[in-house]
């Protein structure tokens, strides 16, 4: 071994180096790829009309995810409303009006901690809050608890993108002589727009896929509903359902339900990353 | 960079030194970042222990250049060099191993680069890649290229402290004494004192002077005076071309080509 | 808004949405009261924690951090089950995520070609991206099974039951074990701290790795000698924020940990973890103290995950997140 020059034994053990690095990526990589597909030959065939026009069904019988799926639409798209005023106007606080403040990095650190928080305790939370007090699981705990949270993801994705905005822009609409809020408003929010997009989506994705936090505070409900004050269903919570059942037919749905959700989640990544990159190119 | 792009075409002086001193050689170089070139076509010949520097406006290649002797650029991809370049008579464009090279070739950054352990330990670091080394020695080693790099005195009392701790100028004077420290057989510095004081930029110099004995040095400057005071051979350049290469004792005084006598009388900076 | 240029007039700024006054203040009003919002959410939170698990709390005092007595039929509970199964799997995830996240983000520096660099890194996003529910789907009919007949069988099959590896290896041969949990946890961890760990090497000045380079070092020593000691301390911060996810998923596990309170016993033992438990149970509670229990376990993985998100936010520092 002392034979080997001391360049071949650094370049040996470079190589080395090098081949392990790329193991570990070629690891995730296939990781992935053995995820989406299952995902795709075990969902891919059961996807037919009849999960979007049916109810799930009883054990053994015919039917589809259509209750589901509205409840997760109307779940997702009224936590997205709170999230969204909440997020973007905390996150313009953050980046336009608690700069330097001690006030500022506490909400921020904060909003840090939400956004790592189990979601759980956020279901936990929301049950103490909005379901014990009235008496029952209901679509709105569900879209409160989904709400708390996106709203840190938007907050902070609103925060990042505000701050790139060049304080020339602030400066030369100011004076203009109008006023700071007007100036964000209609100049800084509007050239930060794909940005605060990519927080919405972000947002989105982060709770479109969220079971563990609507199994107590939506719980579940095997038929079409819209009203906000009754238990409403959920794919994420059917497909926990029927996963762990011990019916065919119902595995066979909760393998179709994990294929639209898994191809939604990814979508919202894809598009909020891709918009996010642009934007920070320009 | 407001130069008149004709004058460049004017012909180029090259008075070399002689073919048995040099220990670089390049010959009809060609430099590519993606599909812009930088460099056509250029000449240095680099003498044995002696310094040459390279002068010209920004942008005209001295530092890309500079960057191809020791490969340094084959970090980014998509930057590539074509001709010829001659260390000791071997072509170092198609050499695979690029350690070795930087073992033989050793450069300094235009801004100071300490890395993130202690002084000591930034010099035992290079040695340590090329060879082994006893403790004893590279006790030896550590002082001697720290007082060859004029930095000795000012250190000797805490090598345990991190390299980041120095000033600006003691920490140039440090990757120089890391650089030298691997006792390379040239030493390439890209405006070593452009970030450097007036007093910091003196015992750079002074360390270099001093340095040639037993180096050879390619240094790239913006500064006229610096190259005037401390070099033997200058090169000047301008748009990715040599447009004049002599002894500087007469290219200052007496700059052959129109472009050099505009560029050493001030007329762009 | 349609005259406000009228409005602008020097007699009546006031009211004017566009010009400082009135307008101004409320929206900046209404900012504030958004960030309050946020904060009053996480303080509601703990708040929240407190009050529901008070009662199990005051009840079993001390005893239930220690006791692994987990029973709704005799009203007896005690967190210690999953409290370690929630570490040990956490744990032993992080052993296996790092090395595979150090190695990526190393990659996607140093190494990975430019024509494939975008997909790559978007792959190791999307691994991200995932839903849990999706993992633990995948890890109960694709991965569980596949381990239970290649690794799990053969062990049985080949190793003394009473020797000391036959010990730490035993179990159901089902796949739904506190092993096979921590590898679905790794796999979902992975992308998070592979993704800090690569922007924090991308923080090291490029002049300070060239200058590395220009010594003639390798990238193996560029990395071992100059990037890692940049990165030092924030790398900690990378590895404890995966490990706060770890701590804190819950669907993944739920599926794939078998789901048993006792004290696991081996790596191969079904288990549990807090978030699973209270996943699975609180719909089904009906005794007061069982739900206060369950709450009070929530508290209990707050205060861990609070307190090693807080330790990995002092470590990266904010900027660098």
């Amino acid at each position: 071994m002392a034979m080997i020059d001391r360049y071949t034994r650094r370049r040996i053990q470079n190589g080395i180096f090098v081949g392990l690095t790329t193991l570990a990526t070629a690891v995730a990589v296939a990781a992935l790829v053995m995820i989406l597909y299952s995902l795709v030959s075990q969902g891919f065939g059961g996807l037919n009309a009849a999960v979007f026009t049916m109810d799930q069904p009883p054990p053994e019988m015919e039917g589809g995810l259509r209750n589901a799926i509205w409840g997760s639409l109307e779940l997702c798209a009224l936590a997205m409303v709170i999230s969204i005023i909440v997020g973007i106007l905390a996150g313009t606080w953050l980046a336009e009006y608690g700069e330097g403040s001690k006030l500022a990095s506490v909400v921020r650190f904060l909003n840090d901690v939400l956004l790592s928080a189990p979601s759980i305790l956020v279901g936990l939370f929301v049950y103490e809050i909005a379901v014990r007090p009235f008496g029952g699981f209901s679509a709105l705990a569900g879209a409160l608890a989904l709400a708390f949270l996106a709203t840190p993801v938007v907050t902070r994705t609103t925060e990042d993108i505000l701050r790139l905005q060049s304080n020339q822009l602030r400066e030369a609409g100011m004076a203009l002589g109008a006023g700071k809020g007007y100036v964000i408003r209609a100049i800084i929010w509007r050239a930060s727009r794909p940005g605060l997009v990519t927080g919405a989506l972000l947002g989105f994705a982060r709770i479109s896929g969220e079971t563990a936090p609507l199994l107590f505070t939506a719980l579940g409900n095997p038929n079409l509903s819209f009203s906000l004050k009754e238990p409403i269903g959920s794919l994420p919570a059917v497909i926990f359902q029927f996963a762990l059942s011990a019916y065919d037919d119902w595995r066979r749905l909760a393998w179709v339900g994990a294929l639209l959700i898994a191809f939604t989640v990814l979508s919202a990544n894809i598009i909020g990353r891709a918009l996010s990159r642009r934007s920070h190119n320009s | 960079m407001n130069f008149d792009a004709s004058q460049a075409d004017t012909k180029s002086v090259i008075v070399p030194p002689p073919v048995e001193d040099r220990v670089i050689d390049v010959r009809g170089l060609d430099f590519f970042y993606g599909k812009n070139q930088a460099l056509f076509g250029v000449e240095l010949p680099v003498a044995r222990h002696k310094i040459t520097a390279l002068i010209g406006p920004s942008g005209c290649g001295k530092s890309t250049l500079l960057r191809t002797l020791n490969k340094i650029y084959d970090l980014y991809p998509g930057q590539r060099a074509e001709g010829e370049i001659l260390l000791n008579g071997e072509n170092v464009l198609a050499a695979r191993d690029t350690a070795k090279l930087r073992a033989d070739v050793g450069m300094v950054f235009q801004r100071p680069t300490p890395f993130p352990m202690s002084i000591y330990e930034n010099i035992a670091f290079g040695v340590r890649l090329h060879r082994n080394v006893s403790k004893a020695d590279m006790d030896v080693i550590v002082e001697r290229s720290l007082t060859r790099a004029a930095l000795w005195d000012e250190v000797k009392d805490k090598l345990d402290k991190s390299g980041t701790s120095l000033s600006g100028g003691q920490q140039q004077r440090l990757c120089v004494a890391r650089g030298i420290a691997v006792e390379p057989e040239v030493l390439l510095l890209d405006e070593p004192a452009s970030a450097l004081d007036p007093l910091s930029t003196a015992k750079l110099e002074t360390a270099l002077m001093e340095l040639k004995d037993s180096f050879t040095i390619v240094i790239v400057t913006h500064n006229l005076q610096q190259a005037a005071r401390i070099s033997d051979y200058t090169g000047f350049m301008l748009l990715g071309k040599m447009v004049e290469f002599r002894p500087s004792s007469e290219a200052f005084v007496k700059p052959e080509t129109a472009a050099m006598r505009d560029y050493v009388t001030g007329r762009y900076g | 808004m349609a005259n406000a240029m009228t409005a602008a007039t020097p007699s009546a700024p006031q009211g004017n949405l566009r010009s400082a006054g009135a307008g101004d203040t409320l929206f900046k009003g209404l900012c504030f009261s958004a960030a309050m919002l946020l904060m009053l959410t996480l303080v509601g939170l703990i708040v929240s924690l407190v009050i529901g698990g008070w009662p199990a709390i005051s009840h079993f005092g001390f005893k239930f951090l220690t006791s692994s007595a987990w029973d709704p039929v005799t009203d007896e509970y005690g967190a210690a089950g999953p409290v370690v199964g929630t570490l040990v799997t956490a744990f032993m995830a992080m052993v296996m995520a790092l090395p595979l996240a150090f190695g990526i983000a190393v990659f996607l520096v140093e190494f990975c070609p430019k024509r494939i660099a975008n997909w790559v890194s978007t792959a190791v996003e999307l691994l991200a991206g995932i839903p849990s529910i999706v993992y633990g789907m995948w890890g109960l009919f694709v991965l569980a099974p596949w381990f239970a007949e290649h690794v799990q069988m053969p062990i049985i099959m080949n190793l003394d039951p009473e020797s000391f590896w036959g010990k730490v290896l035993y179990g159901v041969p089902n796949g739904a074990n506190i092993f096979t949990a921590s590898l679905i946890l790794a796999v979902m961890v992975l992308p998070y701290i592979a993704t800090v760990l690569r922007e924090l090497l991308l923080t090291v000045p490029p002049h300070v790795r060239e200058a590395a380079y220009g010594m003639g070092c390798t990238p193996f020593e560029v990395v071992r000698a100059i990037m890692l000691p940049t990165v030092g301390r924030s790398a900690i911060g990378a590895v404890m924020l995966g490990l706060g996810r770890a701590l804190g998923e819950t669907m993944a596990v739920t599926f794939i940990i078998g789901n048993s309170h006792a004290f696991p016993d081996s790596l191969f033992a079904s288990g549990s973890t807090i978030a699973s438990t209270i996943a699975n149970e609180f719909t089904e509670a009906t005794g007061e103290l069982h739900i206060s229990a369950l709450i009070a376990l929530g508290l209990v993985l707050f205060a861990i995950t609070f307190t090693t998100l807080a330790a990995a936010r002092l470590l990266i520092g904010r900027e660098q997140h």
